[in-house]
C-alpha cells in the first residue's frame, strides 16, 4: 500500500467516523444531552471562539513558561546526572522515585501555597515536565561512546571542540525527544492545575462546561486542544528529524 | 555500599533540610516532616475524615477494574494492529496522534458521560493505561524476528505454537513493560478522577484533608499512598526483570 493510499483510507475512515456519528446523534441512538453531534460541535465552536481563544491563550502562555523552566533544569540536571558517575548512581533512584509518583498528590499542596493564578499552574506543569525530561537526557548522556571522546581528546580537541562536535551531536536526539515529551507533560500539569484549582484558562472553561452539561461547547474545547496539542507534537518532530539530518 | 550510605545521606539530608525550613513557617502551609507521626496515629481516629478503609477498598477496586480493561482491550487492538500490518499502516499514525494529547483533556467528558461516581475514574483510568499497552505490543510485535516465524511455519508449527514459542517469548519483556507503565497509569488516572470530583476513593478524602486544611494529615496520606504507588511499580519492575530472564 503506497503512502497515499495509508492518507486515503485515514481521511475516510475519520470521516466515516464522522458521518456514523451524525448518523447517531440524528437518530436519537445516542442521548444527545451527553453526545452532541459533530454539526452541533461545529456551531459551538463558532460560537465559543470568542470566549475560548483567550483562555486557550493563558493556558499555552502558561505552558510555555512551566516547560521553560523544566527544559532548562531538566537539561542541566540530566546532563549533570549522565555525565557524573558518582551522582547518577546516588541520584538515580529519587529521580525515578519522582517520577513514578502520581504528581496529582501534590497538587492540592501546590495550590495552597501559591493560589489559583498563574504561579500554581506553571509550577505544575514545570513539575509534570522535569523529571521525564532528566530521565531522557541523563539516560542518552550516559550512552555517549566514551572512546569519541578519548579519540577527540587524542588529537588535541579542545574541551570546547569536544563539547560542540562531539558531546553537542551525540546528547541532541535524547535532549529534542525530552523536549517533545516533556511539552505533553506541560501542557497536562497547567490543565490538571487549572481544572483542580483555577479561575483562568482552558482546564478551568473545560470543567465548568462539563459541570454546566454544555456537551456541544464542551467537546468543542476538547477538540480545539486536541488538535493543538498534536500539532505541536507533529511540529517538534519535524524539527526533530530535520536537525537528524543535520547531524 | 558506599553509593548505599550517599544515597540514605541525601534522604536523611532533605528531610532535614525541609524541617529546618519549615519550622519557621505556618505550619498549615508548610507541613513538617515532624508533624507526620503524630498525625498519622491521630488520622484514624477523627471524626472528620471518613473511614478510611472503605475508600481504599473502592479505589482499589477503580483500579482493578480500569487495568483489567485496559489489558483486554489494549491486547486485543494491539495484535488487532500489529498481525494485520495493512490496517496497522492506516490506524498507527492516528493512534500515535491521540496519545499527543494531554489525556487531561479527556476528563471532563468523562464526567460529563459518566457523572461522580466512580464510573467516570474507571473510564479515565482505563483510557489513560490502555495507551502504553497498545504501543508495547505494536513494539513488541516488531522485534519478533521475521526469519524465526518463516522457519517455524515452514516446519509445520501451527499458528497457536507460532504464537507461543516464537512470538511470545522474543516479545514478553516489551509487552511486560508496557503492562507496567499501564497500571502505573491506571493508577494515576483513578487518583487524577478522584482527586478532580468525587464523593469517595483515596483522592476523595486527600482532597477532603485538604479542604479542612487538615494539611499534616493530607501529608501522611501523599507519603502512604506514593508508597504504595512505589512498592507496585517495584514489584512490576521485579516481575519484569524476571520476564526478561524467562525470555532470555
Amino acid at each position: 500500500m503506497g503512502r497515499l493510499a495509508v492518507i486515503g483510507w485515514q481521511a475516510l475512515s475519520l470521516a466515516g467516523l464522522v458521518l456514523i456519528w451524525q448518523a447517531a446523534g440524528r437518530w436519537g441512538w445516542v442521548d444527545p444531552l451527553f453526545v452532541p453531534t459533530p454539526a452541533q460541535v461545529a456551531s459551538a465552536l463558532v460560537g465559543t471562539a470568542g470566549e475560548a481563544l483567550p483562555r486557550l491563550g493563558d493556558t499555552v502562555l502558561k505552558a510555555v513558561i512551566g516547560y521553560g523552566l523544566a527544559v532548562t533544569l531538566g537539561v542541566t540536571a540530566g546532563l549533570l546526572i549522565g555525565s557524573r558517575r558518582m551522582l547518577h548512581d546516588v541520584a538515580m533512584p529519587y529521580v525515578v522515585a519522582l517520577y513514578g509518583i502520581p504528581k496529582i498528590l501534590i497538587l492540592p499542596w501546590i495550590a495552597l501555597i501559591f493560589g489559583l493564578g498563574l504561579s500554581t499552574a506553571v509550577l505544575n506543569a514545570a513539575l509534570f515536565a522535569f523529571f521525564p525530561v532528566v530521565l531522557m537526557v541523563a539516560a542518552g548522556t550516559r550512552d555517549v561512546d566514551p572512546t569519541l571522546i578519548t579519540v577527540a581528546t587524542s588529537m588535541g580537541a579542545t574541551r570546547w571542540q569536544i563539547g560542540r562536535k562531539v558531546l553537542l551531536p551525540a546528547v541532541l536526539p535524547s535532549v529534542l525527544a525530552g523536549m517533545r515529551i516533556g511539552m505533553v507533560f506541560a501542557m497536562l500539569g497547567v490543565l490538571l492545575a487549572e481544572m483542580f484549582a483555577g479561575n483562568r484558562g482552558m482546564g478551568f472553561f473545560m470543567q465548568r462546561l462539563a459541570v454546566a452539561f454544555k456537551a456541544p461547547e464542551l467537546f468543542a474545547a476538547t477538540a480545539v486542544v486536541s488538535v493543538l496539542s498534536i500539532a505541536v507534537v507533529l511540529s517538534l518532530e519535524h524539527l526533530n528529524q530535520r536537525l537528524g539530518r543535520w547531524r | 555500599m558506599k553509593v548505599f550510605l550517599w544515597r540514605a545521606a541525601v534522604l536523611v539530608a532533605a528531610i532535614l533540610i525541609w524541617e529546618a525550613a519549615a519550622a519557621p513557617l505556618n505550619p498549615i502551609l508548610y507541613i513538617r516532616p515532624s508533624s507526620l507521626p503524630g498525625a498519622f496515629v491521630r488520622m484514624w481516629r477523627v471524626p472528620e475524615l471518613p473511614p478510611l478503609s472503605e475508600h481504599l477498598w473502592l479505589t482499589l477496586r477503580e483500579i482493578l477494574v480500569a487495568f483489567g480493561l485496559a489489558i483486554a482491550a489494549g491486547l486485543w487492538l494491539g495484535f488487532l494492529l500489529g498481525l494485520r500490518r495493512s490496517i496497522g499502516r492506516i490506524y498507527e499514525p492516528l493512534l500515535a496522534a491521540l496519545y499527543a494529547i494531554p489525556s487531561v483533556v479527556w476528563y471532563p467528558s468523562l464526567m460529563l458521560f459518566f457523572g461522580l461516581g466512580p464510573a467516570s475514574k474507571i473510564a479515565f483510568g482505563f483510557l489513560l493505561g490502555f495507551f502504553p499497552i497498545v504501543l508495547a505490543v505494536l513494539a513488541g510485535i516488531r522485534q519478533v524476528p521475521a526469519p524465526l516465524v518463516t522457519v517455524a511455519v515452514s516446519m509445520g508449527a501451527r499458528p497457536a505454537a507460532v504464537f507461543r514459542k516464537v512470538m511470545l517469548p522474543a516479545m514478553a519483556s516489551t509487552m511486560v513493560g508496557g503492562l507496567r507503565a499501564g497500571l502505573a497509569l491506571s493508577v494515576v488516572g483513578v487518583l487524577v478522577g478522584e482527586v478532580l470530583g468525587a464523593r469517595s476513593g483515596l483522592g476523595y478524602v486527600i482532597n477532603y484533608a485538604y479542604g479542612l486544611l487538615m494539611t499534616a494529615e493530607y501529608g501522611v496520606l501523599v507519603v502512604l499512598v506514593a508508597g504504595a504507588v512505589l512498592a507496585i511499580d517495584g514489584a512490576g519492575a521485579l516481575l519484569e526483570a524476571r520476564v526478561r530472564r524467562w525470555a532470555g
